[in-house]
C-alpha cells in the first residue's frame, strides 16, 4: 500500500462521510428533542432536488448568453434553498407528528414516499425528465491548500460537530431542547414550550439534513438524480444510535460508515468484487454493528412519543 | 351538526360549479382537449373545430338543479329531524334531473352524429369515386339506422367511403353534474338515517370512513395543485381564450378530466376493472404484510425486500423443482412465502435478541435485496480469486453457525453471555476470511455463469418450467387472451356462477346473523349453503343460464389475484380466530400486558415479522409465478415500490384484511388511472399518482386533520352521550373506558 492510495481512499472517505454526518446530526437536534426522524432519507431527496433546481434556474439566463458564464452565486443559493427545503420539509413532519401527534415513523415515512413521487412529478413539469435534472454548471467550488481540496460543506460539516456539541451542552437553548425529548413533562411543568422545543428541533433538523443533500447534487456532483439519497438517510440515523446521540459520537460513527463506502467503491472499482455486491456492504456492516452495538446505546426519553399536556 | 355543514358546503360548492363549471363535455380528442356545455345552453369551444348542436330542455336541467340545491341549503337550515325528509326529496330531485339531462345531452349528441355520417354517406352517394361500390354504399345506407354508426363506418370502409374520425365523439359527463349527483346522494344518505336502522348503518360507515376518506379527499384536492400547476389547459390550435369565464371553465375541465381519466377506465369497463384488479394483486399482498406487522405493534418497511427474496425463492422452486404440476406450483407457491418470511423473520431475530431496531433494518435490507437481486441477475459477475474465496468460506461458516444455533448445547452455553459469544464468532470469522483471502498461486478473475440467469445481458432468469406456472384468469373461462387476439367471446355457465355467489352469501349471513337467523353452527351454515347453492343452480337451469354469451376481458390477470384474496381471508381467520393470533395482536397492543399474561414478546416478534415477510414474498406468486413481468421469469424489473405502496395500503386499509384489499383495488384503479393519464395528458405522468399515495399516508398520520372523535372510539362514545345519541355498543365502551381508566386504540 502506498500513500497515494491511502491519501485516495481518505479523501473519499470524508466526501462519502459529509452527507451522512450532515443528516446524523440533523437526526441528533430531532431525536434530543423527542422526535424520531427517518424522514431524514426523504429531507435529503428534497434538499437535493431544491439545490440543483434552484442553481440551474439561476444560472439558466446567464448561461443562456455565453455557455462558459461562471455564475459564482449560483450554488450557494442552492445551498440556501437546499436549507429552505429542508426546513420547509423538516416542519411538515414537526405539524404532523407533533401538533396532530401522528405515529412519527408513519409521518416520516409519508415524507420518504413522497420523496419518490414529487421529484418525479416537478423534473417532469421542468425539465420533461422523471429522474434527472439538467446539469448544473456552476457546481459548489472546492476549497483546499495543493492536492487537498475539498467541497466548502465538507468543512461545514466537520465544524457543525463541535458547534452542535456546544449549543447541545453549553446553551440554554440545549438543556431545554434535552429536556423536552428526556423529560416533556418535567420540562412543561418549568415553563417550557414543549411543542416549540421540539418543532425547533425537527425543523433544524430538516435544514441539516437538506444541506446534505445540496452536498450530494451540487457538491458532489452536478445533477440531481432519482432517488440520490440512496440509503444515507437511513445509515444516518445508524450512525446516530451507534454514536449514542451525541455530536462527537456520530462523528465517529458516519467516519466508519464513510470508510465503508470509500472501500467498497475501491473494492467494486477495481474488480476484486462484483459492483452490485458492494454496494450492498455499508447496508450489511450497518446491521451488524446496530445488532451488535445497540443494547448498550440509550435513547432520549420520551423519544417517539407524542407529547399530550 | 357537522352533517349539516358537509351538505350545506357541498351545495354551495354545487352552485358555483354551476355558474362557472362545466356540466358536460362533447367532441373530446387527442390531447385531451374538448368542448363544453355549460348549464343552461352555453358552450365554450377549446376545440376550434366543433359545431355546438342544439339539446332541448337544458332550462329545466338548470331549474330542477337550482331547485334541488336550495332544497339542499334549506334542509341544513331546519331544525329538527324535518331536514332529512327535505334532503332526501331534493337529493332525488338532483340525482334524477342530472341523468336524465346528461341521457339527453348524450342523446342530441349522439343524433347529431348519425346525421354527420349519413349526410357523409349521402354525399359520397351523389358524387361517387372511383373505388366506391355504389350498390354496397345503397345497401348500407338502406340499414344505416338499424346499427351502430361505429359498425357503419366500418362497412363503408368496406364500400371505398372514407370517414377518418367521428364526429361528437367523447361525450361525457363534467364537473357540475358530478357535484350535484355527489351533493344530491349525499344528502340523500344522510335523510334516511330517517329510520333507526339506516341510521345505525349509516353511522358505523363514517364511523369506519371518516378518517381515510377524508385522507384521500386531501390528497387528491393537493394533487389537484399540483396537477392544475403542471397542466396548461389543452386548447386547440386556433383558439383563443380572452375571458376569465372561458379561461376559468378550461381549468376546471382539466382538473375534472384529469381525474376522470384516473377513475373512469378502471370503473367505467369490464376490461378496465380487470386491469385495475391486476395492479391491485402485488398491493394486496404487501398491504396484508405490511398490516400484519402493525397488528402485531410491528413496522414493517421490509416488504420491498421481501418481495425480492420471495421472487428468488419462487424463481428457484418454478426453474428446479422436478415433479407433476400438482406438487411444483403450490411448491413454487410456498418457496415465494418462505423466501420472503426468511428475509422478514431476520430482522424480527435481531430485535427479538439484541432489541435492534426492526424499523431501521427492514429497510436496510431492503438495500441489501435489490443489490442481490442486480448480482444474480447481472451478466456474468467477476470476482477476484480471493474475494470468491471469502465469499465461499463466510457461506460455509453461516452454514456451520446456522447447524449450530439449532444444537441445544451451543446454544445454551452460547446465550450464558451472547456478547461475548457473539465476538468470540466475529474474530473467528475474521481469521477465516484472512487466510481464505491470502493470495495463492494461479490466482486469477473468477468469472461466475450463474445457470439460472438467462443468455446474453437481459437482467432476467431463464423461464419458469411449464409446471410451475399459475394460470390466467379468463383461462378459467376457456378463453386464452394470448391466441384468441380480437375475439375473446365465449359462454359461461352463469347458473353455476349464481349458485357459487349464493353459497357465498349463506355463509356471509352465517358469519355475521348467524344466531338470528338460525345459523349458528358450522353444519347448519354449510347444509344451509349447499340447499342455497343447489336451489339457485336450479332456478338457473330453467331460466338457461348454462350457457350465456360473455365477452371475456382480454385481461392478463392471473390466479395470484385468488392466492391474495385467500391470504387476506387467512390473515383474518387467522389474527381473529385463532390463540396464535390473539397473542400476537395482544403483543401488539400491550406488550407489557401480554407478557405477564404468558405470552412470548420474542416469540411474537419473529413469528410476525416472519409471516408478514412471507405475505410480502407472496407477490412473486403474481409476478414471477403469473407472468406478470411480461413472461414467466423473474426481471430485475421487479416494481419493488408496491413494498412502499403497501404501507399506504395497510394504513387506509386500517390494518384489517378487509379493509386492505378495499384500499388495494382503490390503488389498483389509481394505478390503472395513472398509465391512462399520462397519454391523455402531455405534461401530466403516472408519478402524479406516487404523489397521491404518499399524500395518503400524511394525511391518515394526521388522522385526516379531524377532531379525535373520529378516530377515538372512546372519545366519539363520549362524544354522543353529550349529544344524547347513545347505543348499545357506545353505552359498553363507555363503561369499560370509565371502569378501568384505559384507554383503547383503535380496535371496536
Amino acid at each position: 500500500m502506498d500513500w497515494l492510495l491511502i491519501g485516495a481512499i481518505a479523501a473519499s472517505a470524508i466526501r462519502a462521510t459529509t452527507p451522512l454526518l450532515f443528516a446524523s446530526l440533523g437526526g441528533l437536534f430531532s431525536e434530543r428533542s423527542g422526535v424520531v426522524n427517518i424522514a431524514l432519507e426523504g429531507i435529503m431527496v428534497f434538499g437535493a432536488l431544491g439545490a440543483a433546481i434552484t442553481a440551474q434556474l439561476v444560472e439558466r439566463p446567464y448561461v443562456a448568453q455565453d455557455p462558459n458564464a461562471v455564475v459564482w452565486f449560483a450554488p450557494w443559493l442552492g445551498v440556501l434553498a437546499a436549507m429552505a427545503v429542508g426546513g420547509f420539509v423538516g416542519w411538515i413532519h414537526a405539524v404532523v407528528s407533533i401538533r396532530y401527534k401522528a405515529d412519527q415513523i408513519i409521518s416520516a415515512t409519508a415524507i420518504n414516499l413522497m420523496a419518490i413521487g414529487i421529484p418525479a412529478v416537478l423534473l417532469t413539469g421542468l425539465y420533461d425528465n422523471s429522474t434527472t435534472s439538467e446539469r448544473v454548471q456552476n457546481t459548489l467550488p472546492t476549497w483546499g491548500v495543493g492536492a487537498v481540496q475539498f467541497s466548502p460543506l465538507v468543512y461545514l460539516a466537520f465544524l457543525l460537530v463541535p458547534t452542535a456539541w456546544y449549543v447541545l451542552f453549553r446553551t440554554p437553548f440545549g438543556l431545554r431542547l434535552r429536556s423536552v425529548g428526556e423529560h416533556p413533562e418535567a420540562a412543561d411543568s418549568v415553563g417550557i414550550d414543549v411543542r416549540r422545543m421540539r418543532y425547533y428541533g425537527v425543523v433544524l433538523s430538516g435544514v441539516l439534513a437538506g444541506l446534505g443533500g445540496a452536498f450530494l447534487s451540487i457538491g458532489n456532483l452536478n445533477q440531481f438524480v432519482a432517488e440520490m439519497a440512496g440509503g444515507r438517510g437511513y445509515i444516518a440515523l445508524a450512525a446516530l444510535i451507534f454514536g449514542k446521540w451525541t455530536p462527537f459520537g456520530a462523528l465517529g460513527a458516519t467516519l466508519l460508515f464513510g470508510t465503508f463506502e470509500a472501500i467498497g467503491t475501491l473494492l467494486g472499482g477495481g474488480n476484486l468484487l462484483p459492483p452490485a455486491l458492494v454496494q450492498a456492504i455499508p447496508f450489511i456492516l450497518t446491521m451488524l454493528v446496530l445488532a451488535g452495538f445497540v443494547g448498550r446505546a440509550v435513547p432520549p426519553g420520551a423519544v417517539g412519543k407524542p407529547f399530550e399536556k | 351538526m357537522s352533517e349539516r355543514i358537509t351538505v350545506a358546503a357541498l351545495a354551495l360548492l354545487a352552485l358555483l360549479a354551476v355558474a362557472f363549471a362545466p356540466w358536460a363535455s362533447f367532441e373530446r380528442e387527442a390531447g385531451s382537449r374538448a368542448a363544453l356545455t355549460l348549464l343552461p345552453d352555453r358552450v365554450v369551444d377549446l376545440t376550434g373545430r366543433t359545431d355546438p348542436v342544439d339539446v332541448p330542455g337544458q332550462g329545466a336541467v338548470l331549474g330542477l338543479t337550482l331547485l334541488g340545491l336550495a332544497g339542499l341549503g334549506a334542509g341544513a337550515a331546519i331544525r329538527g329531524r324535518a331536514h332529512r325528509a327535505v334532503w332526501i326529496a331534493s337529493g332525488a330531485v338532483l340525482i334524477a334531473t342530472t341523468l336524465v339531462g346528461l341521457d339527453r345531452h348524450a342523446g342530441a349528441y349522439e343524433a347529431a352524429q348519425r346525421d354527420v355520417v349519413r349526410g357523409a354517406l349521402e354525399e359520397a352517394l351523389a358524387d361517387p369515386g372511383g373505388r366506391t361500390d355504389v350498390e354496397g354504399l345503397e345497401a348500407l345506407l338502406a340499414r344505416y339506422d338499424a346499427q351502430p354508426v361505429e359498425t357503419s363506418r366500418l362497412e363503408a370502409l368496406q364500400v371505398g367511403v372514407r370517414i377518418r374520425t367521428l364526429p361528437y365523439g367523447g361525450v361525457a359527463p363534467g364537473l357540475t353534474a358530478f357535484l350535484a349527483i355527489l351533493s344530491g346522494a349525499l344528502a340523500f344518505a344522510f335523510g334516511v338515517r330517517l329510520h333507526p336502522a339506516v341510521d345505525r348503518l349509516v353511522r358505523r360507515v363514517i364511523d369506519v370512513a371518516a378518517v381515510p376518506a377524508t385522507a384521500i379527499l386531501l390528497a387528491l384536492a393537493a394533487a389537484a395543485v399540483v396537477i392544475l400547476a403542471l397542466q396548461p389547459t389543452p386548447i386547440g390550435r386556433e383558439v383563443v381564450v380572452d375571458d376569465w369565464r372561458t379561461y376559468l371553465a378550461g381549468r376546471l375541465d382539466t382538473l375534472w378530466y384529469a381525474y376522470y381519466t384516473l377513475f373512469a377506465g378502471s370503473l367505467g369497463t369490464f376490461e378496465g376493472f380487470a386491469e385495475a384488479l391486476k395492479f391491485a394483486t402485488p398491493l394486496i399482498f404487501t398491504g396484508l404484510g405490511v398490516g400484519f406487522g402493525f397488528k402485531a405493534g410491528l413496522f414493517n418497511i421490509g416488504a420491498p425486500g421481501q418481495m425480492v427474496l420471495g421472487g428468488l425463492f419462487a424463481m428457484f422452486a418454478g426453474v428446479y423443482l422436478p415433479g407433476p404440476g400438482w406438487f411444483v406450483l403450490p411448491a413454487s407457491v410456498a418457496a415465494a412465502a418462505l423466501g420472503g418470511g426468511l428475509w422478514g423473520a431476520l430482522p424480527g431475530f435481531l430485535k427479538a435478541r439484541f432489541g435492534a431496531n426492526e424499523v431501521i433494518n427492514t429497510i436496510l435490507l431492503n438495500f441489501v435485496a435489490s443489490s442481490l437481486l442486480l448480482f444474480v441477475l447481472s451478466s456474468s459477475p467477476v470476482f477476484a480469486a480471493s474475494a470468491l474465496r471469502i465469499l465461499t468460506a463466510l457461506g460455509i461458516a453461516a452454514g456451520v453457525l446456522i447447524l449450530a444455533a439449532f444444537a441445544r448445547p451451543v446454544r445454551r452455553l452460547a446465550g450464558r453471555s451472547p456478547r461475548r459469544s457473539a465476538a468470540l464468532v466475529a474474530v473467528a470469522l475474521l481469521g477465516v476470511m484472512v487466510i481464505a483471502g491470502l493470495p495463492r498461486a494461479g490466482d486469477g478473475p473468477v468469472t461466475l455463469n450463474l445457470p439460472f440467469k438467462v443468455e446474453g445481458s437481459d437482467p432476467k432468469s431463464v423461464p419458469l418450467q411449464e409446471t410451475a406456472r399459475l394460470p390466467q384468469l379468463p383461462a378459467a373461462f376457456g378463453v386464452d387472451p394470448a391466441t384468441m387476439v380480437g375475439s375473446t367471446a365465449t359462454t359461461v355457465d352463469a347458473a353455476a356462477w349464481a349458485a357459487l355467489a349464493a353459497t357465498a352469501v349463506v355463509l356471509v349471513l352465517g358469519a355475521t346473523l348467524g344466531a338470528r337467523i338460525g345459523l349458528a353452527t358450522w353444519p347448519r351454515r354449510a347444509l344451509a349453503a349447499g340447499v342455497a347453492a343447489a336451489a339457485t343452480y336450479g332456478v338457473g337451469w330453467a331460466l338457461g343460464w348454462r350457457a350465456v354469451p360473455f365477452e371475456v376481458p382480454p385481461s392478463n390477470l392471473n390466479a395470484g389475484f385468488l392466492i391474495a384474496i385467500g391470504a387476506a381471508v387467512f390473515m383474518q381467520i387467522f389474527l381473529f380466530r385463532t390463540k396464535w393470533g390473539y397473542e400476537l395482536r395482544a403483543v401488539g397492543d400491550a406488550p407489557k400486558a401480554a407478557e405477564y399474561g404468558g405470552a412470548s414478546i420474542a416469540r411474537s416478534t419473529v413469528v410476525a415479522m416472519a409471516m408478514s415477510g412471507a405475505f410480502a414474498g407472496l407477490t412473486a406468486t403474481h409476478y414471477v409465478l403469473g407472468g406478470a413481468l411480461e413472461d414467466y421469469a423473474l426481471r430485475q424489473s421487479l416494481p419493488t415500490n408496491d413494498g412502499f405502496d403497501g404501507i399506504a395500503v395497510a394504513l387506509l386499509g386500517g390494518n384489517n384484511p378487509v379493509g386492505i384489499v378495499l384500499a388495494a383495488f382503490l390503488f389498483g384503479v389509481l394505478k390503472n388511472g395513472g398509465s391512462t393519464l399520462s397519454i391523455a395528458f402531455a405534461d401530466l405522468t403516472r408519478d402524479v399518482v406516487n404523489m397521491i399515495l404518499a399524500l395518503v399516508v400524511l394525511f391518515i398520520a394526521a388522522r385526516g386533520f379531524l377532531p379525535e372523535r373520529f378516530s377515538d372510539p372512546i372519545q366519539r362514545a363520549a362524544w354522543r352521550r353529550r349529544r344524547g345519541e347513545v347505543d348499545e355498543a357506545d353505552a359498553a365502551l363507555v363503561a369499560a373506558a370509565s371502569d378501568e381508566g384505559t384507554p383503547s386504540d383503535g380496535e371496536a
